[in-house]
């Protein structure tokens, strides 16, 4: 087994039990605090896989932005926060649902041919040049969903008499 | 790519935009009239109707045209992000239509409403989304514009911030859109793992050709998941009827009338290529043949049994509805059913009837929440026993809400029976099993003229109460401040009872555009 | 470098998928549903970057330029569900769903 193949591993069983405990524990501060555990360690897997780039967005945006925006969401919502009721109602419908698509995912694994091709090296300008050329409209939708959220976030917190 | 190339085609959607962000710089200015924001709304809307319309080669509105004719049904060349194909306007048409109708509505609204110009610029930033829908050409493209319009839908469900029913339903709308989000993108990534892509032609012709079965079927049905949560297809409609019901009304008809469809357009493009790419290579060379499964027929099965169970379910538990909005809720869950008919045969026949039903449903549910809307600012309560002897204190409204019911319930010389009628017959046509989806359709059109005709009877045929209308519910706020039905909706809502009967009476201009477009769509696919 | 293998990114992604769904499922907290939608988009992101890199041509980058717009997206959306969740504590003082109840019958 190579260096990758353990990093890969140790990684990914990290990523599962953070995204299990993150759903568990009792209070919502730990949740943040396995939720960004989690964020951080998918970004590492990210730079095993060549794309430093998505890793460091990945960093930035979800282990830094996203963590203080829910961490600001308990604040405000704080009278809540140790009383979480039905924490663990199991339900048998979900949990079929998530075993079926679980089951069926590995089911789909013998049908690669066992990863024939190497690793696609680090290109920053082909990533560049998928971002902004051809597909540059994908960006222009994210500006359009962007302009909608803020928008309609910012009137629905904003203080004000009716 | 120089600019000029690109805002051609784009007209609309520019207009659109420009609309959205002048509207919102109007909220800064601290402009926020309804009535002046409704007219920029209806401007906008109804400008790009007419460019698009002019596109589709309507001859008097030629002068409005603004897409190079050249690119109108091009044959894809490369993988390209969007395409215009004639189906796609038409579905561009509908759209607007059903956004003008609402900002049209709209402009009823009470004129003091802080808030005013963000439902606008949400609504028209919705609408912009829908109209990317129907150029997309690839998965990504595809899902990014519909969430365009989910975020801003989500967004408009909430307008009414200081009601909790109103958040309450964004609420719900958010989490469900959510998981219908990841479910899709999740099979989108699925795609472009066996395939390398995420352009529809390339998958729709990769899975004739190139054999990943289960990912490949698993990716389809993450699709399948994601999307009908959006068209309220029947194991995922739950969400449906809370939203609508605690939705301010005229965002009701938005929703039913009209996001609901961007999900069919989006059944249309992403299943309609494999299923006729599998079928025009003949069953024998696709390679799922040797394997356990046959892709094309599995899809098409799965869509069938999915169009009856809706259209059945949505049937029977608007029969036990006791409150007018949960009743039309439930009925537009079950005429998603009938159109989903369309996509399962997919044949140009077949595709012409789920639109016209399409195009239909916008003028009939659309009009009828928009009914809602009046009547509650009327002073009505939601129950349909509040709306006792309607027909003869309001002799008009109740026409008109008989004539939609009508409608719905598919009643010749009503547009209701003219996308009915070619549709069924389609099913007929394509044989096999169809049949059986036409079978269901008449069977479920039958037990629907049960809670349409109670309906009637109530309206017109029970006395009115005889002390002056007490709600036996509290009214939902938005009766509150609005007095009486308002100018917009009034005209909207005449305006939706003539074009109902005229085009169940003249049908042949939309049919005929429909038919043409539709079979262009078969051959661009295939 | 060699290449990783195929069947444990897609039991990763998987998993983490399920988790996602359940935990979407399951809680009543609103802010845990935000965080299960999170884990669930991680899924698909991951899967995104993951047949990127080992795409058999140079065109398959296209899948990390989707995860970057992917991982905008997602933000919005935190965004705007804790836009609704803060409106409904400021006139209900609860982010319970299950309380959410004022629409069911």
């Amino acid at each position: 087994m190579s260096l990758e193949e353990l990093a890969f591993l140790a990684l990914a069983v990290v990523a599962l039990a953070t995204a299990v405990a993150a759903l568990l524990v009792r209070e919502l501060v730990h949740t943040i605090l396995w939720v960004s555990v989690f964020f951080v360690d998918l970004s590492a897997i990210y730079f095993l896989l060549e794309a430093p780039f998505l890793g460091v967005l990945q960093l930035g945006v979800y282990a830094g932005a996203v963590t203080i925006l829910l961490l600001f969401g308990i604040m405000v919502t704080r009278k809540r926060i140790f009383s979480r009721d039905a924490a663990t109602g199991l339900g048998p419908i979900p949990l079929a649902l998530a075993a079926v698509t679980f089951i069926f995912l590995i089911a789909s694994v013998g049908e690669f041919p066992n990863s024939p091709t190497p690793l696609q090296t680090y290109a920053p300008a082909l990533l560049s040049a998928q971002l902004f050329g051809p597909n540059g409209p994908w960006l222009l939708l994210l500006g359009l969903i962007m302009l909608s959220g803020v928008a309609g976030a910012i009137y629905l917190v904003r203080e004000g008499r009716e | 790519m120089d600019a000029s190339s690109f805002i051609g085609p784009f007209v609309p959607e520019l207009l659109l935009l420009g609309a959205v962000l002048l509207v919102f710089l109007f909220d800064v200015l601290g402009i926020r009239r309804n009535e002046g924001l409704s007219t920029i709304a209806v401007a906008a809307t109804s400008l790009a109707l007419l460019s698009v319309l002019g596109d589709l080669g309507f001859a008097p509105l030629g002068v409005f045209a603004t897409l190079p004719p050249a690119l109108l049904d091009a044959a894809p060349t490369g993988a390209p992000l969007y395409a215009f194909t004639s189906l796609g306007l038409i579905f561009q048409a509908i759209f607007l239509l059903s956004a003008l109708l609402v900002c049209l509505a709209s402009a009823s609204r009470p004129s003091n409403e802080k808030g005013a110009p963000i439902f606008y610029g949400l609504l028209l930033l919705a609408t912009l989304g829908m109209l990317l829908v129907a150029v997309a050409t690839d998965l990504i493209f595809l899902l990014l514009a519909i969430e365009v319009t989910s975020i801003s839908t989500y967004l408009l469900v909430a307008y009414h911030r200081r009601e909790s029913r109103s958040l309450e339903a964004a609420m719900k709308f958010f989490i469900i859109g959510a998981l219908s989000t990841v479910l899709s993108f999740y099979g989108a990534s699925l795609l472009f793992g066996a395939y390398d892509s995420t352009n529809l032609f390339a998958i729709g012709r990769a899975t004739s050709t190139v054999g990943f079965p289960v990912l490949v079927l698993l990716g389809y049905g993450f699709l399948i998941a994601g999307l009908a949560f959006k068209v309220t297809l029947v194991p995922f409609h739950a969400w449906a009827v809370d939203v609508y019901d605690g939705a301010p009304s005229d965002v009701s008809a938005f929703l039913a009338g009209g996001t609901k469809k961007i999900g069919l357009f989006a059944f249309f493009l992403v299943f309609l290529g494999p299923i006729l790419y599998i079928k025009a290579i003949g069953a024998g060379e696709s390679p799922f043949q040797g394997g356990a499964l046959d892709l094309g027929p599995v899809l098409t099965l799965t869509l069938a049994v999915l169009a009856v169970i809706t259209m059945t379910v949505g049937n029977l538990l608007a029969l036990l509805q006791k409150e007018m909005k949960r009743m039309l809720a439930y009925s537009s869950i079950s005429q998603a059913g009938y159109m989903l008919i369309g996509v399962t045969i997919g044949t140009a026949p077949a595709i012409t009837g789920a639109t016209m039903q399409i195009f239909a449903h916008v003028l009939m549910k659309g009009g009828a929440f928009l009914v809602v809307a009046g009547v509650a600012a009327l002073g009505i309560g939601p129950l349909i026993d509040d709306w006792k002897g309607l027909g003869t204190r309001r002799p008009l409204l109740g026409a008109a809400f008989a004539l939609m019911l009508l409608s719905l319930a598919g009643v010749p010389l009503t547009v209701g029976f003219v996308s009915k009628f070619v549709l069924f017959s389609s099913a007929v046509q394509a044989q096999g099993y169809f049949v059986w989806l036409a079978v269901a359709g008449l069977l479920n059109s039958a037990l629907s003229v049960f809670y349409y005709a109670r309906v009637l009877k109530v309206i017109f045929f029970d006395a009115a109460p005889t002390v002056p209308v007490a709600p036996t519910a509290p009214p939902p706020a938005e009766a509150l401040p609005a007095g009486g039905l308002g100018y917009g909706r009034a005209v909207t809502i005449g305006l939706i009872a003539v074009l109902i009967v005229a085009f169940g009476v003249y049908p042949q201009p939309v049919l005929g555009a429909i038919q043409a477009a539709a079979q262009h769509f078969i051959t661009v696919g295939a | 470098m060699t290449a990783l293998p195929v069947e444990g990114f897609l039991v990763l992604s998987g998993g983490l998928l399920a988790i996602g769904i359940f935990g979407l499922l399951t809680r009543r907290n609103f802010i845990l549903i935000l965080i299960a939608v999170e884990i669930a988009m991680n899924a698909t992101i991951l899967n995104f970057v993951y047949f990127a890199a080992f795409a058999p041509t140079a065109a398959g980058l296209s899948g990390q330029a989707i995860a970057v717009v992917l991982i905008g997206f997602a933000a919005t959306e935190v965004a705007v569900g804790l836009a609704i969740v803060l409106a409904l504590n400021r006139i209900q003082g609860t982010i319970n769903v299950a309380q959410a109840t004022e629409l069911k019958e």
